[in-house]
């Protein structure tokens, strides 16, 4: 499969302009929107009611992000298709520096004149456009045999285990599980995943040893908190307070008792779902992840009705990692899942995932846009 | 080929497509059961958690209750306090903050062990208030609070500290109070019990729920740091009941200066000879700092130990309960140091006994009204039968001496009692029997506990042939019934049951039974059942002790033509004189060493005329009871009627 791009080149840039802006998805647009602009008015929440330190700076970012967004989504998805190789080797290759010259008490950020950056975040994007190109290349036969796929797995674990060993087991995580769910998407072998199922069920001991110590630490007080509720189990309590106590309407924004006292840990960041959920009950919280699912069904429609297989990986990968994002944060913060270390995406301060998220977006606009016309 | 090969992918994919959603649906479909879980199932119970979360209850103490005595007087009340407090948390530089304080004002060293044992053993790390000092001066307070500035961590707090006036003069019957322990009740009390203090002993622990009030409580809204940003009144403060009771200071204090001093006389201590002799003197609790007592032969002596009552005889209010040596119950207030402690302990004189109620001595001679009047009651005698003294009574091989060694004669009861003659009652109880002689004593409240506002935990011992069969498995002797009735051998009894049984006798009517109440119900006494003319004749021959020719008491008469006392002698022989220490002739009791001398005793009434108050006097080892007691009884009953 080839794109050619002077297909265009006849008809004038105006109406081009229009006929685009007619075909973007506008409920992903709106869905974006409004999860950004809650993001505000939470963090605007968790700063006790003022704009600093957060709601202001997460509004700027939202607002150049989303402006990104839609840059992305004129651009022809063509470039994506090409930049893809190349942004997974500039990815391992900030993944690899972040190493030696990361700031931050575990090493995890890069410092790009003043603005800290997170490269595990692009990571994420760079090993979605990547195996993309990579199973859109290989033959179709080919996807029915075992060697096809590994390559793919060193594509997904040689970011995985460098992000793991910064560590953050999360993130790292969150990589692996979005390569294996793509491999799974293309149609590798149900036995093969039953029986790396099993490998990896066996492999725990040997993993268990590997981790660092506040790893195990997380995982064992997320078997049981209350065996240190002032540690590591008071996150995971104090959240999970917060949101019981939340009822159905919620103690009313601006207003939640366990945030204002400090009772939450990371309120503005990994726990600011748990803020929403104090304040805005359990209406809140159901209609904001009901938002999410929009967007995310959207997505998925868009990769469904997608012909090239390349913009159906891409499609689907970034469709899966929102909902990574999602179900790995809101699953943290409700005490279903470890506390791995997990943003909400467009809510929780932080500008590397804001981005990731949007630029995802944004591809996935314009792959709507522009795949239409092959 | 290609074709089938791009179906075939296409099928595979959508059907992945498929899986996937499934998968995902599943885990939204999960999340959403946990939030409705959590926010409506168990919504109750997170709400408690948050509540618990955001508030915390401080417990505010109540004023306790104050101790008045039957003239308002202050026998236990509150004084201000200032207490420093620091707000700890672990970021705090305890050891800097104590040297800046320190660099202002003297902190008590043990104040500051305490403080720095309660950082370490608060091993969970949460923020809390914890006692630095609570002996802080006015004077500490403010130089403190000039510069509060610079002491952010540290807060004052107005503290009650229990005073007691009267210190040393109602030790035992006041009591003390302490922190509470687990010890002091049974019942969990779930709250902060470090504020709480209760009564340890006397009547702050007999009246303690009374006098403690009730707990308030103060909401604050705390965050998670432990500041309070928040703080409302959440239940009101109730203080404690006042109680009044009938001992009278101004008699009391009298009665233990008069007690101790005894026969005696006071010397100043600052007197250089008497000096040097303190300095080898046993350490105990005196009332007077001042002054020493010295006996006749110019010794310096202890001020005399032993008990004094003085009780209404009709009502059973105690005026006045003495207790030698005592202790000041303020030494409580503060933190007790472990010498004062030990000494109080350890003291061979036991100052913390209350020897008024708890205290047993063998009643001597003061039992012989009950051995009469149990004889009188069984008419085996009338008031005229007379039996013939010639010092001794012969029972088998042994010799009971009388305390005259000539003997008395012949004499009726009415002189045996004036005379209070040994051999007379030892006739009387071979006649009557130790059974009719117990009944007789249990009649008049001895052997047996009251139902008095204060621990008095000693009951007595009344002997029978059944107590003595039960205790040691052996029959009941008449030689034992000779000792028991003079008073002596297993016979023991409480200064407070020798009051209780001269009210009694003086009363006629009623069982009465001693309170420290004022104007409690006199309906609880029980009627006394005793022949009135046998109580007069009884009555009559006390009076004979005081103001007869031959009266043991008898150059301690009041003097006062309308007031006069009548009473019983008793002298207690502590050490067992053998025969042949009998024939060289007695030690005199001055000369034998303190612990072997004889406890003196008087019990009375006054006034004659018309009873109204009855009197019982212990003096430990004081000699005999005629010259050591009665002179006390009558110098408080001349302080009473005031002549």
């Amino acid at each position: 499969m080839s794109y050619k791009s002077n297909k265009f080149a006849d008809k004038s840039l105006n109406f081009i302009f229009l006929s685009k802006l007619l075909k973007l998805n506008w409920i992903i647009i709106l869905c974006v929107i409004l999860l950004g602009l809650v993001g505000v008015a939470s963090l605007y929440s968790a700063a006790g009611g003022y704009w600093d330190p957060w709601a202001k700076n997460h509004l700027i970012r939202l607002i150049f992000g989303i402006f990104l967004m839609l840059i992305l989504a004129f651009l022809p998805h063509t470039i994506f298709f090409k930049l893809s190789v190349a942004s997974f080797i500039i990815g391992i290759l900030t993944l690899i520096l972040v190493k030696f010259i990361g700031t931050g008490n575990v090493q995890r950020w890069l410092n790009l004149g003043g603005i800290n950056f997170q490269p595990s975040e692009f990571m994420k994007l760079a090993l979605i456009l990547t195996l993309a190109r990579y199973f859109d290349y290989i033959s179709r036969i080919q996807l029915n045999r075992l060697i096809s796929y590994v390559f793919p797995v060193f594509l997904i674990i040689l970011p995985g285990f460098l992000v793991i060993s910064q560590p953050d087991l999360g993130t790292g995580l969150t990589i692996i599980i979005l390569g294996l769910a793509i491999l799974f998407f293309v149609g590798i072998s149900m036995k093969f995943v039953i029986l790396s199922l099993i490998l990896f069920a066996s492999s725990v001991p040997f993993i268990w040893n590997k981790l660092y110590d506040y790893q195990k630490d997380r995982i064992l007080v997320f078997l049981n908190p209350e065996i240190d509720s002032l540690g590591s189990g008071y996150q995971i309590i104090q959240s999970k307070i917060a949101i019981g106590s939340g009822g159905f309407f919620g103690k009313g924004y601006l207003l939640g008792s366990q945030s204002r006292l400090n009772y939450l840990p990371e309120k503005h960041t990994d726990f600011i779902f748990t803020l929403i959920s104090e304040e805005l009950g359990f209406l809140g919280s159901i209609s904001i992840i009901l938002v999410f699912c929009i967007l995310i069904i959207s997505i998925m429609k868009i990769s469904l009705e997608l012909n090239s297989l390349f913009c159906k990986i891409v499609t689907l990968g970034i469709g899966f990692l929102l909902f990574l994002y999602l179900s790995l944060n809101i699953g943290m913060v409700c005490g279903l899942l470890p506390v791995v270390g997990a943003p909400l995406p467009l809510i929780s301060y932080g500008g590397t995932s804001l981005l990731t998220v949007l630029i995802g977006v944004g591809m996935v606009l314009s792959i709507n846009v522009h795949d239409k016309e092959v | 080929m290609k074709n089938k090969s791009q179906k075939n992918l296409e099928k595979t994919i959508s059907k992945r497509f498929f899986l996937l959603s499934i998968f995902k649906s599943f885990v939204v479909g999960a999340i959403g059961w946990r939030f409705f879980d959590l926010q409506m199932i168990e919504n109750r119970k997170y709400e408690k958690l948050s509540d618990d979360n955001q508030f915390n209850f401080h417990m505010v103490a109540p004023e306790r209750g104050r101790i008045l005595d039957r003239k308002m007087r202050l026998l236990a009340g509150n004084m201000d306090g200032f207490s420093l407090v620091l707000k700890w948390n672990k970021d705090i530089d305890v050891d800097n903050v104590v040297n800046k304080i320190l660099n202002v004002i003297n902190i008590n060293q043990k104040d500051l062990i305490k403080f720095y044992n309660e950082i370490k053993s608060n091993s969970k790390g949460l923020p809390k208030d914890i006692l630095i000092t609570k002996n802080l001066s006015q004077k500490d307070v403010s130089k403190l609070a000039i510069r509060s500035i610079e002491f952010p961590e540290i807060i004052f707090s107005m503290t009650k500290k229990r005073v007691y006036p009267q210190g040393i003069f109602a030790g035992h019957i006041t009591g003390y109070i302490g922190p509470y322990s687990n010890k002091d009740s049974p019942s969990k009390i779930n709250f902060n019990t470090s504020l709480l203090e209760v009564g340890k002993t006397g009547l702050e622990k007999s009246f303690d729920t009374d006098l403690r009030g009730k707990f308030g409580r103060k909401r604050n809204e705390v965050t998670s740091k432990g500041h309070i940003i928040a703080s409302q009144i959440y239940e009101n403060t109730i203080s404690g009941n006042d109680i009044q009771i009938s001992l009278d200071m101004g008699l009391q204090a009298f009665a233990i200066e008069r007690f101790e001093r005894g026969n005696n006389t006071l010397v100043s201590r600052q007197d250089k000879n008497i000096k040097k002799q303190i300095e080898r003197a046993y350490n105990i609790n005196y009332v007077n700092k001042d002054y020493i007592y010295k006996d006749k032969k110019n010794r310096i002596v202890d001020p005399q130990s032993g008990s004094l009552i003085v009780m209404d005889i009709e009502n059973g209010e105690i005026l006045c309960s003495v207790s030698s040596p005592g202790y000041d119950p303020n030494i409580f207030s503060d933190d007790l140091e472990i010498e004062v402690w030990n000494n109080l302990k350890n003291n061979s004189r036991a100052p913390l006994l209350n020897r008024s109620m708890s205290g047993v001595y063998p009643p001597g001679s003061t039992i012989k009204m009950a051995v009469a009047l149990a004889a009188l009651e069984s008419g085996i005698i009338n008031y005229d039968t007379k039996f013939y003294c010639n010092g001794s009574k012969e029972l088998g091989s042994s010799t009971f001496h009388c305390w005259a060694k000539d003997g008395h004669g012949k004499l009726n009861l009415i002189e045996a009692i004036e005379q209070s003659c040994d051999v007379y009652f030892y006739e009387l109880g071979l006649k009557i029997g130790i059974d009719k002689i117990a009944i007789m004593m249990k009649k008049l409240g001895l052997g047996q506990y009251y139902d008095i506002e204060i621990d008095n935990k000693s009951k007595g011992v009344v002997p029978n042939k059944e107590w003595k069969l039960k205790r040691d498995g052996l029959q009941w002797s008449l030689g034992e019934t000779l000792n028991a009735s003079i008073g002596q051998g297993y016979l023991l009894t409480t200064p407070l049951q020798l009051v209780t049984m001269i009210s009694r006798i003086a009363n006629g009517k009623f069982s009465v039974t001693p309170t420290l109440m004022l104007n409690k119900n006199n309906s609880r006494f029980k009627p006394l059942k005793i022949n009135p003319q046998h109580l007069n004749f009884i009555m009559k021959s006390m009076e004979r002790v005081v103001n007869g020719n031959n009266g043991t008491a008898r150059n301690y008469q009041i003097g006062s033509k309308e007031i006069e006392m009548a009473g019983k002698t008793g002298t207690v022989q502590v050490v067992r004189i053998s025969e042949a220490e009998r024939e060289k002739g007695l030690i005199k009791n001055e000369d034998r060493p303190w612990k072997k001398r004889d406890h003196a005793l008087f019990v009375g009434y006054a006034p004659v005329l018309k009873p109204k108050y009855a009197i019982s006097i212990v003096v430990e080892h004081g000699g005999s009871g005629s010259s050591v007691a009665a002179p006390i009884a009558r110098d408080v009953f001349k302080y009473i009627f005031k002549v």
